[in-house]
C-alpha cells in the first residue's frame, strides 16, 4: 500500500500530471452540465406542449362545433407527439439536436408530414455536440497519451531504468503499478461526475455500471496502445508523436471514412421519391372518379364499407380515404428507404467492433436512446399514433356523427411510454 | 548561400531523413486526395439526383390536366435545394439542412431529407473532405513535423554551436520557418489544386476561391509560427510536443463544440410546434377566416365592392373567392416572414456569439470563413429559404390570381353534378408558371461574408509572428 502511495506522491508532483486530471476532471463537469442543461431545455419544451396544444385546439374546437363535421376538425386538428429524452439522454445527445424530438399530425396523409423537422441552426449543429460521449471519446485518449507514453522511456531516458528494474518490485511490477495508478486516476475524474450526473438524471443502477466498465475498458484500450509503443524502444517524444498519430486515425480519420464508405454503399434516394410519389397518387383523386378511390379504400378497410354512399357534394370521408390510399401507395417505397436506414444504422455499429471510438459512441448513444434506431422507433410510435387518430375520427366521418367540443377530448392522446 | 536557406535546407533534410515523417505526409496527401475525390463524386451524385427530382417534379407540375387552381394551390411544387460549385471542398451545412422542400398554400414547409437524418451515428465524427483535411489534420502533422524544430537544438545543446558559428537567432528561427513553412504550402498543394480544378464549374467564381486559398495558406502558416513559437518558447522537445498536441485539441476539437453550446444556451430557438401555435393565435387575431361576420374580413369585402362599384360580390367583373385567397395568403405569409425572420435572426444571433469565440480559436473563425466563402453557410441557406418561400408567395399568388379572373363566382360556389368541371380551368396555364430558379450569391458577396473571418485569422497570424520575434529575441539565454 505504502508503495501505491509513493507512487501517487510521484506522479502529483508532475506538473503535467496534475494538471491534465484536473483539466480532465473540469472538462467532464462542463460536459456533463451542457448536456444536461440540453436535455432539461427539451423537457422543458415538452412539458410546454399542453398548454400550446389546449390553446390551439380550443379555437379550432369553437367554430367546428357550430357544424360540427368531424371532417373540419380532422382536417384542422395537429395532434402533438414528442420523444421524451432518456436518463441518459445527457451524456449522449446524439441525433436529439438534428432529429425532431416534438411532431404534430394530422389525421391526413402521413408521409407527407413525418419526414419533418424542427427548427435547429445548422451551423451550430455541424461541429457536433459538447457532451460526455465527446469527452470521452475525443478527449480522455489524448489524457490517457499525456499520463502514459513514456512510463519506461522517461526513466531510460533518466538513467533510472536499470537500477529500478533491479529492485524488489521494480520493474515490470513497477509498470504495472504505475499504470493501474493513471488508469485508476483517469477512470475516477472521468467516472465520479458521471456517476453523480446519472444518479440525479434517474438512470437505473446497471446503466451506469455499464457504463463504467465502457470507459474502464475504453481507457485500458488506450493504455494498452501506449504500453505497445512503448514496447518499440523509441524515445518518449517518438512515442507521443505516434500515440497522438495512432488517435488522429482511430478518432478523427477512420471514422470520416467510414461514413463516406457507409453511405456510399448504402445509397439512400428514396426520401424525396416518397414524397414525390405520395403527392402525385393524393392529388390524382381529384382527376378519377370518387368511386374508384372508394372502392380502393373500401377493399383495404372493410370496416367502413358499409358507409353510405357519396353524394354529388363534397365529403370529408373522401378526402381522408384519398389520402390513406396515397400513403399506401407508396408503402413499399417507405419499406426500402427503412431498410436503407437500418442498413447504415447496423454497418456503423458493426464498425464500431473494429474502432473502438466508435464502438463507445455507439454503445452510449445507443443506451441513451438518442441514434438513428431511436429515431425510428420514435417515427414507428408515431405511425401507430397516427393509426389511432384515424380510427377516431374516421369513426366519425364514416358513421355521419356529429363531432361537437365535447369530442375533441376523445380524440386519442399520445402515449410517450409505448 | 545565406544563412536562412542554409538552416532550411538542413532542416528539411532531417525531416526527409525521418521515416515516419515521410510516411505520414504521404499518408496526408493521399488522405486529401481520397477526400478530394470522394468529396467531389458525393457532391456530384447529390447534384444530379437533386437536378433529376427538380426536373420530374417541375414536369410533374406543368403536365396537371385541367384543374381548379386553388387544386393547385395544394398540389405545390417541390423544390431541391441546388449545391454551391465550392460545396466539394466544403459542404458546410448541406449535410444538416434539408435537400428538398415542399411548397404549398397557407402552410410553409420544412426542408427535408437532409443527409444528417439519414445517416449513422458516424456522421457526427465530421466529414471528409478537402476542407477538413485542411482545417484538422494539417496543422497535427505539422506540429509532428516541427516541434522539435528549435527545441530541439536547444536540448541537445546545438543551438550554442550554431551561435557561435555566427548565425544570428533571427537566422536560425528564420530558417526553421523557411523549412515548415515550405512542407505546409507542400501539404495544403493537393487541396489547392483540387479547388482549382473545381474552378471549371458552373457558377464557381475567382473571388472567393482566391479568400480560399489566402484564409488556409494563413492558418497553416499561423500553425507553422505556433509551432516554431512553441518550440523556441521551450527547453525540451517533447515539452513541445505535448503543448502544441494540447493548444491543437483545445483550438481544433474542443472550442468548435463549446461555442455552439454557449450559443444555443445564450439565445433559445421557438421551436416548430410553438411557432405554429403563436402563427395560428396571430391570424385569429388578424381575423377569422371561418367566420363571415369577421370585420377584417367584412372591411376588406367593402373595400373590394367600392373598389369596382357594386353592391354584390355577385356582380363583380372578377371571382370573389380569388380575391380572398390572394388577401388570405398575404395576411398568411407576412406572419411566415415575421416569424421566419425571427428565427433565422436569432440563428445570427448565435452565430455571431460563436464568431465571437472565435476570437480565441481561429478554428472557429477559419470554418466560418471557409463556410462564407464556399457558399455553405447559414447566410447562404438562410438567402435559398428566402428565395424558395418567395417563389412559393408568388407562385400561390398567380395560382390565386387566375382563380379569382379564370373562374366565375358562380361556377366557384356552385354545387351541382357539373359545377367541378366548369370550375376547371385549362392545364396549358401549369406550363405558364415560371419554374423556381435559384439566384446563388455573387462572388463578391460570398468574399464579403468571409472577411469578418479572415480577419481575426490574419490577426492572429500577426500576433503570433510578433510572440515569435519577442521569443527569438530571448532564444538561447539561460533560464
Amino acid at each position: 500500500m505504502t508503495l501505491w502511495m509513493h507512487e501517487l506522491r510521484l506522479l502529483m508532483r508532475q506538473r503535467l500530471a496534475a494538471t491534465a486530471l484536473a483539466l480532465l476532471a473540469a472538462l467532464t463537469i462542463a460536459a456533463l452540465v451542457a448536456g444536461m442543461a440540453e436535455v432539461a431545455r427539451q423537457r422543458a419544451a415538452i412539458a410546454a406542449i399542453p398548454a400550446a396544444q389546449n390553446e390551439d385546439i380550443g379555437a379550432i374546437a369553437a367554430w367546428v362545433d357550430k357544424e360540427k363535421d368531424a371532417g373540419s376538425a380532422a382536417y384542422y386538428s395537429f395532434h402533438p407527439t414528442w420523444d421524451a429524452p432518456s436518463p441518459l439522454a445527457f451524456a449522449a445527445l446524439g441525433m436529439r439536436d438534428v432529429s425532431p424530438y416534438i411532431l404534430r399530425v394530422r389525421a391526413l396523409g402521413l408521409e407527407a408530414q413525418i419526414y419533418d423537422g424542427d427548427t435547429f441552426n445548422p451551423e451550430m449543429a455541424l461541429p457536433g455536440r459538447f457532451d460526455f460521449a465527446f469527452v470521452l471519446v475525443f478527449l480522455a485518449p489524448l489524457f490517457v497519451i499525456a499520463l502514459c507514453h513514456d512510463l519506461n522511456s522517461s526513466e531510460r531516458e533518466a538513467g533510472r531504468w536499470r537500477t529500478l528494474a533491479a529492485l524488489p518490485n521494480g520493474g515490470a511490477a513497477l509498470w504495472r503499478r504505475r499504470v493501474l495508478l493513471r488508469l485508476a486516476l483517469l477512470w475516477s475524474v472521468i467516472c465520479m461526475p458521471f456517476a453523480v450526473a446519472a444518479a440525479l438524471s434517474g438512470a437505473g443502477f446497471a446503466a451506469i455500471l455499464t457504463i463504467l466498465l465502457l470507459v474502464a475498458g475504453y481507457l485500458l484500450f488506450w493504455v494498452v496502445l501506449c504500453a505497445l509503443v512503448e514496447r518499440l524502444g523509441w524515445s518518449s517524444t517518438a512515442n507521443a508523436a505516434t500515440t497522438a498519430a495512432l488517435w488522429l486515425m482511430l478518432v478523427l480519420i477512420l471514422p470520416t471514412l467510414g461514413h463516406v464508405a457507409i453511405n456510399r454503399a448504402i445509397a439512400i434516394d428514396q426520401g424525396a421519391e416518397i414524397a414525390l410519389a405520395q403527392r402525385e397518387t393524393v392529388n390524382r383523386a381529384w382527376d378519377i372518379p370518387r368511386e374508384d378511390t372508394m372502392k380502393a379504400f373500401y377493399a383495404r378497410h372493410p370496416q367502413w364499407a358499409d358507409s353510405s354512399p357519396l353524394t354529388s357534394a363534397f365529403h370529408y370521408k373522401w378526402y381522408f380515404a384519398f389520402h390513406q390510399v396515397g400513403d399506401e401507395s407508396v408503402a413499399g417505397k417507405v419499406r426500402v428507404y427503412r431498410q436503407g436506414l437500418e442498413a447504415r444504422d447496423r454497418a456503423a455499429h458493426g464498425l464500431g467492433w473494429l474502432l473502438p471510438s466508435v464502438g463507445v459512441q455507439s454503445v452510449l448513444t445507443g443506451m441513451a436512446r438518442t441514434d438513428l434506431s431511436a429515431q425510428l422507433a420514435y417515427r414507428d410510435r408515431i405511425r401507430d399514433y397516427h393509426r389511432q387518430l384515424r380510427e377516431f375520427y374516421y369513426g366519425y366521418m364514416f358513421r355521419d356523427r356529429p363531432f361537437g367540443k365535447a369530442d375533441f377530448k376523445r380524440a386519442p392522446m399520445f402515449d410517450a411510454k409505448t | 548561400m545565406n544563412v536562412v536557406r542554409l538552416i532550411a535546407r538542413d532542416e528539411l533534410r532531417l525531416m526527409a531523413r525521418n521515416r515516419v515523417a515521410v510516411i505520414a505526409s504521404v499518408l496526408m496527401v493521399l488522405l486529401t486526395l481520397v477526400a478530394v475525390a470522394s468529396s467531389w463524386a458525393h457532391q456530384r451524385g447529390i447534384a444530379d439526383l437533386r437536378e433529376r427530382h427538380q426536373h420530374a417534379a417541375e414536369e410533374a407540375f406543368d403536365g396537371q390536366p385541367d384543374r381548379h387552381p386553388h387544386r393547385m394551390v395544394h398540389y405545390g411544387t417541390f423544390i431541391f435545394r441546388p449545391l454551391s460549385a465550392l460545396a466539394a471542398f466544403d459542404p458546410g451545412v448541406d449535410t444538416f439542412t434539408g435537400n428538398s422542400m415542399f411548397l404549398e398554400g397557407h402552410r410553409q414547409n420544412t426542408a427535408n431529407f437532409g443527409d444528417v437524418n439519414q445517416s449513422s451515428l458516424l456522421v457526427r465524427f465530421g466529414q471528409l473532405t478537402p476542407a477538413f483535411v485542411l482545417q484538422a489534420v494539417a496543422p497535427l502533422l505539422l506540429i509532428f513535423l516541427g516541434y522539435g524544430a528549435v527545441a530541439r537544438e536547444t536540448e541537445r545543446g546545438t543551438l550554442r554551436v550554431l551561435m557561435m558559428q555566427g548565425a544570428s537567432r533571427t537566422q536560425i528561427v528564420g530558417g526553421k520557418l523557411l523549412a515548415l513553412g515550405t512542407v505546409a504550402l507542400l501539404l495544403a498543394l493537393p487541396a489547392i489544386v483540387g479547388l482549382v480544378a473545381l474552378a471549371g464549374q458552373p457558377g464557381a467564381s475567382a473571388l472567393p476561391m482566391a479568400v480560399i486559398v489566402f484564409g488556409y495558406t494563413a492558418w497553416l502558416l499561423l500553425w507553422v509560427l505556433a509551432i516554431v513559437l512553441v518550440s523556441t518558447l521551450v527547453r525540451r522537445s517533447r515539452d513541445a510536443l505535448l503543448a502544441l498536441i494540447a493548444i491543437w485539441a483545445v483550438m481544433v476539437v474542443l472550442l468548435p463544440r463549446v461555442a455552439p453550446s454557449l450559443a444555443e444556451a445564450a439565445v433559445p430557438l421557438r421551436n416548430r410546434l410553438q411557432t405554429d401555435v403563436a402563427i395560428a393565435r396571430d391570424l385569429r387575431k388578424l381575423g377569422d377566416a371561418h367566420n363571415p361576420e369577421d370585420p377584417t374580413f367584412a372591411r376588406f369585402k367593402a373595400s373590394v365592392l367600392e373598389r369596382y362599384g357594386v353592391t354584390r360580390v355577385e356582380d363583380l367583373p372578377v371571382n370573389y373567392k380569388g380575391l380572398l385567397a390572394v388577401e388570405g395568403e398575404r395576411i398568411t405569409s407576412n406572419l411566415f416572414n415575421r416569424y421566419g425572420s425571427e428565427s433565422y435572426d436569432a440563428q445570427g444571433r448565435q452565430n455571431a456569439i460563436a464568431g465571437a469565440i472565435g476570437m480565441i480559436s481561429p478554428a472557429i473563425a477559419l470554418r466560418s470563413l471557409s463556410m462564407a466563402a464556399a457558399g455553405t453557410d447559414f447566410a447562404a441557406h438562410r438567402g435559398f429559404l428566402e428565395q424558395a418561400e418567395a417563389y412559393r408567395y408568388s407562385l400561390v399568388q398567380r395560382l390565386n390570381q387566375l382563380e379569382a379572373d379564370g373562374v366565375s363566382y358562380a361556377d366557384d360556389t356552385a354545387k351541382d353534378s357539373g359545377a367541378d368541371r366548369r370550375k376547371r380551368v385549362s392545364a396549358d396555364h401549369w406550363e405558364a408558371m415560371p419554374d423556381f430558379t435559384y439566384k446563388a450569391p455573387t462572388g463578391a458577396t460570398l468574399a464579403g461574408r468571409a472577411l469578418p473571418g479572415l480577419a481575426i485569422v490574419l490577426g492572429w497570424l500577426a500576433a503570433a509572428a510578433a510572440l515569435l520575434a519577442l521569443a527569438t529575441r530571448r532564444l538561447g539565454e539561460r533560464r
